[in-house]
C-alpha cells in the first residue's frame, strides 16, 4: 500500500503551507471558504488528504483563523468534522468487480475501523433489482445518473448530510449542481463517460470520424454494436440527425430501418466490449471510452473517437438509500470518494474520468492528456446524455429491439 | 469380436474426453498469460497465482460457492432421490401430477426462478438475499435434476426385491439400506454431481438471491466483464481442477472406486 | 434372472385377497415423495404463484409493479408474432443439442460402463470435471478457439485445408457447439447409470438372438436403456430451451432466444408483469409438448418409464 502517518509529530504548519502550495489554495481562498462552510468542513478536506492513502500532506493549522483552532483536533484524530456520529463498523457496497481501488477501501477501513464488504452484479439493470425499494441490505451503489429521479421519487435514495461531505468542494464545477440531481442532494457523481466508436487502426487502414463507419460493408461480419437499445438506438438516431431520446414513433422506424441495414454486417451485440474487441473477430464497434485504455493493453494502437454527427455521454453516482443499515459509514464513505487521491485512483484503476476537479492532479496524465477519455469541455457539452424515457417510449423502443434482434 | 470393436470405441472415447477438455487445456494454458484483460496471449507470468491468493474477496466468493453448493448437493441429492425413487417404484394417486412438478423447475426460465424466489423471501420474510436463501435457491433448481436421474435408474429394478428382502427377515429400514440403496447409488452419486455442477456455476438465480458475504464465484467473475476479466479467474479455475484431480487420484489410488463385482450382490440373489 | 420380469406385477400389492399392503404402499410412496413434494411446492409453486400474480399486473408510473387492475393483457400481448423468430431459434438449438448430446454421450456412456472396468467411477467424475471450473472462462476458451485467428482456424489453415479463416464464432455452429458441449454430462450421466444397470447376460442373449450386433443393440440394449434415454432427454431438452446465456455469448445476431427476451423484458424493460406473462407462455407450450412426448414414447415402449 502507500506510506502511512502514524499520527505522531508532524509539522503542521510547514504540512498546511505545502498543501496549498501544492493544491494553489490561495491563503484568501482559504479563509473564504473558512466563512463560507466553517472551519471544520474547510479544513477536514486537507486532514484527510493527510491520514487518506495519499500521505502527503496533512494539517492541523496553528495560524489559521481562530475560529477554527478550537476544532481542529491533534493530527491523529479523525479528519471528519467534528460533533459527528461515529461510524457503524461496517459497510455493504453493491457494485461492478474492481470498480473501486483496493487501496481506497483499505484506506477508509483502516481510517474508520470499518469492515468494508463488497457484493457484485453485472449489468446495472441486476443491480436496480437487488437494491429494491430501500437498498436491501446495501449501504452504497452506484446507479445511473438518469435513474436517480425515478429512484429518488420512489423514496429508495437517502437524502445526503452535506455537513458529513466535506470533499463535495472538489466536485468540478459543471458537477456542483446536475439537472438530474439539483444541488446534489441525494447522490454525488462518481464517474462520467462517452459512447463511441472503436477500432483497430491494423485492420481498419483509415480514420473513420463517423458513426457510419459502423455501416461500412467493407467490414461486414467485424463489426460489433453494444448489447443495450438504447445506446444503439441513440447511436443511430444521432446519426440520421435526430435527438437520441427521441420520442417520434416515426424516427425510432426510420432508425430501425437503418439497423435492419446493418444487421447482416454485424458479428455480435455484446457489451463485453473488452472481450470482443481483444478477440481480434471484431474490427470496429460501438463501445464506451474508457474501455479503449483496457483493450489497449491488448492492442497498443487501438482508437476510438466520438461520431462527428455527435455522441452520447453518461455519468453515475453514488448513493446511499433509505433502507441502509450503516447510514453514517456510507455518508463517510461517500466523502472518502470525492477526496481527490482516491478520486484519482479510481480512475487510474478503470479509465473512467471522474467530476473531481481537484483530483486531476493525481489521475496518470496519460488519461488526463487522452483527448477521448477526457475530451474538451466544449465537446463534452455537445454530447447528448441518454435520458430515461417514459415507459410508454421505452416500450416502443423496446419492441422495435425485440423486432431488430429477433 | 469384441476387442475389435473395443478399439473403435476406446479411440472414440478418446475423442470425446479430447473435446471435453479441450477449452478446458486453454484454460489452464491462459492463466499464466501475461496480459491482464483481453484474450490474447502476451507472454508468460506465474503473477497470477500469488497474487489470487491475497485476492480476499476471490477467495471469500470461492468459499461461499463451496458453502452453497455443499450443502445444495447433499440436500438435493437426499430429497431427489427419494423423489426419483418413489416416483419410479410405486404407483399411487397424483404420481402423473408429481412428474409434472418435476419436469416445471427445470423448464422454468432462469430468470423466472430467481426473481420468483426474491419476491417470495421479500414479500414473505422481508429477507434480501443471503447464504440461507442461496441454500433454498439452489436445492430448489438441483432437486428435479437428481429425481430425473434417479428415476430413470430405479425404473429398471424389481421393486420385489425389497419385499423378498423383507419376507427374508429385514426391517424396512434394513431392506432400503441393503437393498434399494446400493441399486441405485450409481443414480445418487450421478445426480450428485450433476447438483454439484449446476450450483456451482450458477449466476441468475444466484443473483438475484445473494445478499451481502454471500456473493459467489459466478457472482464475482460476471461482474468483471464491464472492466476485464483477468486471468486470476483462469488461475483459481485451475487450481479447483488440479485439487478436485488430485483428491480424486488419492481416492482412486485407495480404492474408493473400486466396485467390485460387476453385478450387485441382490441380482445374484434373485436370479 | 427370473426376477427381471413383468414390472406391472409389483402391483400385485392390491391383490383383492389384502388391502393392508397396498395402503403401505402408497403410505411408502408417500413417504418417499413428500420430502421432494413438499419442497418444491413450498419453495418453487409458491413463488411461481407470485410471478403469477405479477404477470396479472402491470406498472405505475414510477415502474412499480401495481395490482390496480389486473388482466389478462399482457398474455395478450406475449402472443406477439415478434418471438416467433426467437422462439424457433429456442427449439431449433434445444432439439439439435438434445441430438447430439445422445449421439455423442450414448457410445461413450456405454464404453464406460462396459470397459471401464473398475476405473468406472473414476471416468465419470471425469467427464463432469471440466464443468467444475468456471462457465464463462470455459466460455472465453471456447471463443480462443473458435475465433478467426484461433486454434481451430490455425490448424486448418496449417493443414492446408483452408486459405483463410473461416468465420466459426458468433454463428449457430459456435451456439449449438457450446450449448452440446455444455450439456453432454447432463446426458452422459443418465445414460451411463441406466446402461450400466444392464445385465450383461441380457446382452449376450441378444447377440445369440440376433445375426448381426447391430440387431441385437436395436433389439435388445436400446429398448432396455430406454429409461436413461429419456432421462437424458429431458436433462438435455428442456434445460437447453432455456438457455440464454451460451447464444449470447458464442453467438451473432440471429441467434437471439426467447429467453433472452423474457430476460430483457425483465431487466432492460422493466417490465415484470410482460417478462413473467412470457415466461409462463413459454413454460405452458413446453410443459405440453413435452408431456404429449413422453406419453407417446412411453404408448410406443412397453415397460419403458
Amino acid at each position: 500500500m502507500t506510506d502511512r502517518h502514524d499520527g505522531s509529530s508532524i509539522d503542521l504548519e510547514k504540512e498546511l503551507v505545502r498543501y496549498m502550495v501544492e493544491h494553489r489554495i490561495s491563503r484568501r481562498y482559504l479563509l473564504e471558504r473558512i466563512a463560507l462552510v466553517g472551519g471544520a468542513a474547510a479544513l477536514a478536506p486537507i486532514i484527510a488528504a493527510c491520514t487518506s492513502s495519499g500521505g502527503s500532506a496533512s494539517a492541523a493549522p496553528s495560524s489559521a483563523a481562530p475560529s477554527v483552532a478550537a476544532s481542529v483536533a491533534p493530527p491523529s484524530a479523525s479528519p471528519s468534522p467534528t460533533a459527528q456520529p461515529s461510524p457503524e463498523g461496517a459497510l455493504n457496497i453493491l457494485n461492478w468487480t474492481d470498480y473501486l481501488a483496493d487501496d481506497v477501501i483499505k484506506s477508509f477501513e483502516d481510517q474508520f475501523s470499518v469492515k468494508v464488504t463488497q457484493s457484485f452484479f453485472s449489468t446495472t439493470d441486476e443491480m436496480y433489482q437487488k437494491i429494491g425499494e430501500d437498498g436491501g441490505d446495501y449501504d452504497i451503489s452506484f446507479p445511473i445518473s438518469v435513474d436517480v429521479p425515478n429512484m429518488v421519487e420512489r423514496g429508495v435514495i437517502a437524502k445526503l448530510d452535506k455537513s458529513m461531505l466535506p470533499n463535495i468542494v472538489n466536485l468540478g464545477q459543471e458537477w456542483a449542481n446536475p439537472g438530474y440531481d439539483p444541488n446534489n442532494t441525494y447522490t454525488v457523481p462518481y464517474m462520467w463517460w462517452t459512447t463511441g466508436v472503436g477500432y483497430d487502426p491494423k485492420r481498419i487502414k483509415e480514420e473513420p470520424t463517423s458513426s457510419k463507419a459502423l455501416w461500412d460493408a467493407r467490414w461486414k461480419q467485424h463489426i460489433s454494436m453494444l448489447d443495450d437499445w438504447q445506446e444503439v438506438f441513440g447511436l443511430t438516431l444521432i446519426q440520421q440527425g435526430h435527438s437520441a431520446n427521441s420520442t417520434n414513433t416515426a424516427e425510432m422506424d426510420q432508425a430501425l430501418a437503418l439497423l435492419e441495414q446493418q444487421k447482416p454486417l454485424v458479428r455480435t451485440y455484446s457489451t463485453d466490449t473488452i472481450g470482443t474487441m481483444t478477440s481480434g473477430d471484431v474490427w470496429i464497434g460501438h463501445i464506451w471510452g474508457a474501455d479503449r485504455f483496457a483493450i489497449q493493453e491488448t492492442i497498443p494502437d487501438f482508437a476510438y473517437y466520438i461520431p462527428e454527427e455527435g455522441g452520447v455521454k453518461g455519468s453515475d453516482t453514488v448513493a446511499t438509500f433509505t433502507g441502509s443499515p450503516h447510514p453514517v459509514a456510507a455518508q463517510l464513505f461517500i466523502n472518502h470518494l470525492l477526496d481527490a487521491h482516491n478520486s484519482a485512483a479510481n480512475t487510474n484503476l478503470i479509465y473512467y474520468m471522474g467530476p473531481n476537479a481537484a483530483a486531476k492532479e493525481f489521475i496518470d496524465p496519460a488519461i488526463l492528456s487522452d483527448p477521448t477519455i477526457n475530451p474538451d469541455q466544449e465537446i463534452v457539452d455537445k454530447l447528448e446524455e441518454l435520458l430515461r424515457l417514459d415507459q410508454s417510449v421505452r416500450d416502443e423502443y423496446l419492441s422495435r429491439w425485440q423486432q431488430l434482434r429477433g | 469380436m469384441a476387442r475389435e470393436r473395443n478399439r473403435w470405441l476406446s479411440a472414440y472415447a478418446l475423442i470425446v474426453y479430447a473435446f471435453l477438455f479441450a477449452p478446458i487445456v486453454v484454460l489452464i494454458i491462459f492463466s499464466f498469460n501475461k496480459a491482464r484483460r483481453g484474450l490474447v496471449w502476451q507472454g508468460f507470468t506465474l503473477d497470477w497465482y500469488p497474487k489470487l491468493f491475497s485476492n480476499g474477496e476471490l477467495l471469500d466468493a470461492l468459499t461461499v460457492t463451496l458453502e452453497v453448493a455443499l450443502v445444495a448437493v447433499i440436500v438435493s441429492t437426499v430429497i431427489g432421490s427419494l423423489l426419483g425413487l418413489g416416483l419410479a417404484r410405486l404407483r399411487f394417486r397424483g404420481r402423473g401430477a408429481t412428474e409434472t412438478l418435476l419436469l416445471v423447475p427445470m423448464l422454468t426460465p432462469e430468470i423466472v426462478m430467481g426473481l420468483s424466489l426474491l419476491l417470495f423471501f421479500l414479500q414473505l420474510f422481508d429477507a434480501h438475499g443471503s447464504l440461507a436463501q442461496l441454500w433454498i435457491a439452489h436445492i430448489t433448481f438441483c432437486v428435479s435434476y437428481v429425481a430425473v436421474v434417479v428415476r430413470a435408474r430405479a425404473a429398471n429394478m424389481d421393486p420385489r426385491l425389497e419385499e423378498a428382502a423383507r419376507d427374508l427377515g429385514a426391517s424396512a429400514w434394513g431392506a432400503f439400506v441393503h437393498v434399494t440403496l446400493p441399486l441405485i447409488l450409481p443414480a445418487v452419486i450421478a445426480g450428485g454431481l450433476l447438483a454439484f455442477s449446476l450450483s456451482f456455476d450458477d449466476y441468475v438465480v444466484t443473483t438475484f438471491n445473494s445478499g451481502v458475504g454471500s456473493s459467489t464465484l459466478p457472482l464475482y467473475i460476471y461482474g468483471k466483464i464491464k472492466f476485464g476479466v483477468t486471468p486470476e479467474i483462469n488461475a483459481i479455475s485451475t487450481i479447483i481442477v488440479a485439487v478436485t484431480a488430485i483428491a480424486i487420484l488419492i481416492a482412486w489410488r485407495a480404492g474408493a472406486f473400486d466396485s467390485g463385482p460387476r453385478r450387485p450382490v441382490a441380482d445374484e440373489a434373485a436370479t | 434372472m427370473g426376477a427381471a420380469v413383468q414390472p406391472a406385477e409389483a402391483s400385485a400389492a392390491s391383490t383383492p385377497v389384502a388391502d393392508a399392503p397396498g395402503r403401505i404402499a402408497r403410505l411408502r410412496a408417500a413417504a418417499l415423495v413428500l420430502p421432494g413434494v413438499g419442497w418444491l411446492v413450498l419453495f418453487f409453486i409458491v413463488p411461481l404463484l407470485l410471478i403469477f400474480v405479477v404477470s396479472l399486473g402491470s406498472r405505475d408510473a414510477l415502474d412499480r409493479i401495481t395490482l390496480a387492475n389486473p388482466s389478462l393483457d399482457n398474455y395478450a400481448k406475449a402472443f406477439d408474432p415478434v418471438f416467433i423468430p426467437t422462439f424457433l431459434n429456442s427449439i431449433r438449438f434445444a432439439t439439435i443439442t438434445t441430438i447430439l448430446s445422445l449421439a455423442i454421450g450414448y457410445p461413450i456412456a456405454y464404453w464406460i460402463s462396459r470397459y471401464g472396468g473398475r476405473h468406472k467411477v473414476l471416468l465419470i467424475i471425469l467427464v463432469m470435471l471440466p464443468f467444475w471450473t468456471s462457465y464463462l472462462i470455459r466460455t472465453y476458451s471456447w471463443i480462443i478457439l473458435l475465433r478467426d485467428n484461433g486454434v481451430v482456424n490455425s490448424l486448418l489453415q496449417a493443414f492446408g485445408l483452408t486459405s483463410e479463416p473461416i468465420i466459426l464464432m458468433n454463428t449457430d455452429l459456435s451456439v449449438i457447439l457450446g450449448m452440446t458441449y455444455g450439456f453432454l454430462p447432463f446426458a452422459i450421466l443418465p445414460l451411463f447409470v441406466s446402461i450400466d444397470r444392464l445385465d450383461p447376460n441380457l446382452i449376450a442373449a441378444g447377440r445369440d438372438l440376433y445375426a448381426s450386433g447391430r440387431d441385437a443393440f436395436l433389439h435388445v440394449t436400446l429398448p432396455l436403456t430406454m429409461p436413461g434415454i429419456v432421462a437424458a432427454a429431458l436433462l438435455t431438452f428442456i434445460p437447453a430451451l432455456g438457455d440464454f446465456v451460451t447464444p449470447d455469448l458464442l453467438g451473432g445476431p440471429g441467434t437471439t432466444t426467447i429467453a433472452k427476451n423474457i430476460q430483457e423484458l425483465f431487466l432492460a424493460g422493466r417490465d415484470w408483469p410482460y417478462g413473467a406473462a412470457l415466461g409462463f407462455v413459454l413454460m405452458i407450450v413446453t410443459l405440453t409438448g413435452t408431456l404429449v412426448a413422453l406419453r407417446t414414447l412411453r404408448r410406443e415402449v412397453a415397460g419403458g418409464d
